[in-house]
This record gives C-alpha cells, sequence and structure tokens, in this order.
C-alpha cells in the first residue's frame, strides 16, 4: 500500500473531524429551523427536514419584535465598536510610540482589567446607570461594551503599532508634515488591518454578551438578540420553531464577520497566546 | 551619531511628547475609570452595607457581616462548589479537546478555510445560543443525545432534570464551547515549532509518540499555560450556559457564583449581599490574574 495515499486519507478524516465538530450545531439549529411544528414533535427525530419551509422566520418576525432585537443588537455593537476603536487607537499609538512613564504597568493593569468579572461590574453599573437614568438608554450597553473590549483592542493595537517603521514616520515629519499628518498618512494607512482586527474583536464581543444586556437594556423594546432570544422560552413551553429561527437570524451577521475576515481574526485572537 | 529614536524624540521635546502621550491616553482612562475603577470602588464599599431595596432605601453600615453571612450561607457554598467542579472539569477538558482539534488542524490541508472556520465558529457563537441550541440537543423527547442513545441501544434521560445530568451536560457544553479558542491559540503555537526539529528527531529514530512527547509538548508549553489560564479565570466566571439550559437547576443543583451574585443583586434587589458574593468573584478572579502577569507575562520579559 502506498503510505502516501494513507496520509492523505487521514488528512481527510481529521478535516472531517474538525469541521463537523465546529459546524454540526449551527447546522443543526439551521436544519430545525426549517422544520414545521408538527415535524419538529414527532417521534423518531427526522435529521433532514422532509419538507423544508421558512415559514418559521415569518413566525418569528411577526410573533415577537425581532426586527427590533436586531437594529438594538446592530446600534450597541457597532456604536461600541466605534468608541473601543477609536479610544484604543489613541491610547495604543501613545503606549507604543511616545514616551509614557510606567508603561508596563499601564499594559499589565490593561490585562488586569480585561480579567474582571462581569458579573461583578453588573452590581454597581447597574446602580450606578439607574441613578443616573441611564439604564435602558443604549449608552448604558455602549459604554460598557465599548470598555470590556478596550484591554484587548489596545493591546492588538499596541503590537500593530509597533510593527510600523519608525523611520518611515519621522520621514514624513522630516518632510514638513506635523506629528498629526504623519499619523494621518502613514500610521493610519499601515495600522488599518491592526484596526480592523481589534473592531471585528470588539463586534463579536458586543453581539454576544449577554449578562449586561439583560440587566442594563431590560425593557422589551430596547432588548438585544441574546436577550430577547432567550427570553422566548416560558416555564414550561417551549418553541423551537421560532427560537430556531431567530437564532439562524442572530447568528448570520457573526458568522459572516468571521468566514469573511477569519484570518484577521484568527491573528488577533492568537497574537496574546504566542507571544505571550 | 545619533540614533533615529534620538532624533524622533528631540524634535518635539520631551514635555511636549509627554503632554501628547498624557492627552492620547486620557479617552481610555475615562472610559475604564466609569466603567471598571468606579463600579470596583463601589462595589467594595457596598459590600460593606446592610442595603436591600425591597427592605428599604436607606443603607446601615455593618461591617464585614455580608462576608460573614457569604461564609454561613449553604447556598454560598453550593454556587462556589459548583463554579470550582465547573473549573475542574472544563478546564481540563477543554485542553484536552483542544490539543486534539490543534493537532488535527495543523495536518497539512491543501485548502485551509473549512478547518479554520470550524474552529472559529464555536468561539463566535454567543454563549446563550450555545446553552439553547445544547438544551435542544439534550432535549429529552426530541433531543439528538437521546436519540441517538435510543439508537445505540441505550436508555433516553431527562438530562437536564436530573442533577448529575444536568451538570455533565453543561460542562459538555461549556467543553465544546471553548475549545475551539483553545484550539486557536495551541494551532499558533505549533506553527511556530521549526519543522527541523521533527526532521532531526525523525533522523534519530525517535517514533511519532517520542516526537510528540519530546518536542512538541515542551515547545507548547508557553501556549498551553496561556490558555490554562484564560480558561481557569472565565471559567469563575460561568453564567450564560448554564443560565439557557437550566437557570440553574434543578433546584440550585447547577447554580454557579455568577448566578448567585445576579439573583441576588438583580433579582432581589439585596445589593449589601450580592455586592459582597460579586467581591469574592472579583477577587477569586484577581488572585489567578496575578499568577498569569507573574509567571507567563513576566517570564517574557
Amino acid at each position: 500500500m502506498n503510505p502516501f495515499k494513507n496520509l492523505r486519507l487521514w488528512v481527510w478524516v481529521a478535516a472531517a473531524v474538525v469541521v463537523f465538530n465546529g459546524f454540526f450545531p449551527a447546522l443543526w439549529i439551521f436544519f430545525t429551523s426549517l422544520k414545521l411544528e408538527g415535524e419538529l414533535t414527532r417521534i423518531p427525530i427526522t435529521y433532514w427536514p422532509d419538507n423544508p419551509t421558512f415559514q418559521n422566520y415569518l413566525q418569528a418576525f411577526r410573533e415577537q419584535p425581532l426586527g427590533r432585537y436586531f437594529f438594538n443588537s446592530v446600534v450597541v455593537a457597532v456604536g461600541s465598536t466605534l468608541l473601543c476603536v477609536g479610544v484604543g487607537s489613541l491610547a495604543a499609538y501613545a503606549l507604543a510610540r511616545l514616551h509614557v512613564p510606567r508603561r508596563n504597568l499601564i499594559l499589565s493593569l490593561l490585562v488586569g482589567v480585561s480579567m474582571f468579572p462581569v458579573a461583578s461590574l453588573m452590581v454597581p453599573l447597574y446602580q450606578t446607570f439607574n441613578e443616573i437614568g441611564l439604564r435602558n438608554n443604549y449608552l448604558a450597553l455602549i459604554l460598557p461594551h465599548a470598555a470590556l473590549s478596550l484591554p484587548v483592542a489596545t493591546l492588538t493595537l499596541v503590537s500593530f503599532f509597533a510593527g510600523i517603521p519608525r523611520d518611515l514616520e519621522s520621514a514624513a515629519m522630516v518632510d514638513g508634515s506635523s506629528r498629526l499628518g504623519a499619523l494621518w498618512r502613514i500610521v493610519v494607512p499601515l495600522s488599518a488591518p491592526g484596526v480592523f482586527t481589534a473592531a471585528i474583536l470588539a463586534f463579536v464581543n458586543s453581539w454576544d454578551e449577554f449578562l449586561l444586556a439583560s440587566t442594563l437594556l431590560p425593557a422589551k423594546a430596547m432588548r438585544t438578540l441574546p436577550v430577547g432570544i432567550q427570553l422566548y422560552q416560558g416555564e414550561y413551553v417551549f418553541p423551537w420553531p421560532l427560537i430556531s429561527a431567530a437564532l439562524v437570524v442572530a447568528l448570520v451577521p457573526v458568522a459572516l464577520v468571521i468566514a469573511v475576515f477569519q484570518e484577521r481574526v484568527v491573528g488577533g485572537l492568537t497574537q496574546g497566546g504566542v507571544k505571550g | 551619531m545619533t540614533r533615529p529614536q534620538d532624533r524622533y524624540r528631540r524634535s518635539f521635546g520631551d514635555l511636549s511628547e509627554r503632554a501628547l502621550a498624557f492627552w492620547l491616553l486620557v479617552p481610555a482612562g475615562l472610559l475604564l475609570g466609569f466603567i471598571a475603577l468606579y463600579p470596583v470602588i463601589r462595589l467594595v464599599y457596598t459590600s460593606f452595607f446592610q442595603y436591600q431595596l425591597t427592605l428599604g432605601p436607606d443603607a446601615t453600615f455593618n461591617g464585614l457581616e455580608n462576608y460573614a453571612a457569604a461564609l454561613r450561607d449553604a447556598r454560598f457554598w453550593n454556587a462556589l462548589k459548583n463554579t470550582s467542579l465547573i473549573v475542574l472539569v472544563t478546564v481540563p477538558g477543554a485542553l484536552l479537546v483542544g490539543l486534539g482539534l490543534a493537532l488535527l488542524a495543523n495536518l497539512p490541508f491543501r485548502v485551509k478555510w473549512p478547518v479554520r472556520l470550524g474552529l472559529l465558529l464555536p468561539w463566535a457563537l454567543p454563549l446563550v445560543f450555545v446553552g439553547l441550541i445544547f438544551q435542544w440537543f439534550f432535549d429529552s423527547q426530541y433531543g439528538v443525545v437521546n436519540d441517538l442513545l435510543a439508537r445505540l441501544g441505550g436508555e433516553r434521560q431527562f438530562w437536564l432534570f436530573k442533577p448529575d445530568l444536568a451538570f455533565w451536560a453543561i460542562c459538555w457544553t461549556i467543553i465544546w464551547k471553548t475549545s475551539s479558542f483553545v484550539a486557536l491559540i495551541l494551532l499558533a503555537g505549533l506553527q511556530t515549532i521549526p519543522k527541523e526539529l521533527y526532521e532531526a528527531a525523525e533522523v534519530d529514530g525517535a517514533s511519532p509518540f517520542q516526537r510528540f512527547w519530546r518536542v512538541t509538548l515542551p515547545l507548547l508549553t508557553p501556549a498551553i499555560l496561556v490558555a490554562l489560564i484564560f480558561r481557569t479565570i472565565t471559567a469563575f466566571q460561568t453564567f450564560d450556559i448554564p443560565y439557557a439550559m437550566t437557570k440553574g437547576g434543578p433546584g440550585n443543583a447547577t447554580e454557579t457564583l455568577a448566578m448567585y451574585v445576579r439573583v441576588t443583586s438583580i433579582e432581589n434587589l439585596n445589593f449589601g449581599y450580592g455586592s459582597a458574593l460579586a467581591m469574592l468573584l472579583f477577587l477569586i478572579s484577581m488572585v489567578i490574574t496575578m499568577i498569569y502577569l507573574r509567571y507567563v507575562r513576566g517570564a517574557d520579559e
């Protein structure tokens, strides 16, 4: 037997295992969303939908304000991403390029803050936002989401800025550009990939967050997708046709983002791991 | 001779550079001050008060009484036990599964994106949704798990209605959700190991097992440590998956520390006691973070 052929076979098996493991739950919920109530509650269960239909999707949008939840999620995720990346870029530029006293302490503090348990911050944030009347206002979630992603975004950007040769920047300044001019024309374009990576991480974090969203934006009209869909389940009833269709709708944006930018996401996620 | 850095620095003067750095750091400082630092101070402060909105609007100082109450509270110990068990099961579980996935994903594929996406998707799915999807998997009547069990001749189980089974179902779900992130970190580590080392080991007659044990594992240790500590910290904060799957039930059998914090402070509006519980969770996370900063990051510099 040809050992090379054998190896190719094992490579195929390995790929199949990883792909199946990663895709199965999402695929299963997609198949579920194509089945009507009657098929969902039949024993034995069907693996492939007998009679695929998008009926559940219409119902999901009609019976619950799914469109509204989607809109809320977009507002919070986009708002917090912009804030996080904007604030993070400024800080990262200073930390990577300028003389900052106690720079290592600041970097360590950032790592420390990123480990704060959200459940602990939730209690005082709930009190504070209640007192200043910010609960059920988009800002009540945009600010915490931006802050929670800020350490990771900043650390990602620091390593990107640090990778841009200083000489490029000084050359532009020698040519008469101001520091801001050099920043704008040299550093910003060169660091665009880094900014983008940070933005994707912040977006996915915000899109997925549940604990603060359910505490700080509890009003029905303000719920984000994880909060809204989680509440579809009653005490004893579980409207699976609705839930599965809504889950698919909620998963499409993140799935698209990671599918299109997968290399960037992997790079951003693993940077900390490789460099420690 | 002037080095480029010197020229660069001199052209602005030390003072204005410091001022610029300061102003660039101010927005980040304000945001983290408002959302992280102030809340922690307030958390410490509130934890010293008897303060429950359902009893009245006033807070009265009671020193360490809330902490003492936590030590006498069986539900706190139960939540701490559940959380610790989740850490003990899911962290090694995710590391082992993640290592397996990383080794598989490190094979020479011609087309890389399906495998990469297979590792990214579990990371990107919201925890609550993973909880909901796996609740459907473990459904006693229409779930895939019971269907497969029945087909293989096993017995259908009431997964989420029995304390032990619910715990294992939750652990299984957490391991699935988190192992792919571990795999991504380990995969990045694997890819930094020079191929020549394997070739040299092969020339020396090392078996594949020896090559794994003597080359891969030692060189992967830093990445494993990072994954281990990140996973441990997030596992202590577990909330979403058990919340979506069982709401802490049956009874309080799967309630975690973060869930008990939420019930106490947000649902029962007992901010004083809830803050003390949240402080205990905070302290656990910070101790592990210190270890991380000291041994993993510090070793690097």
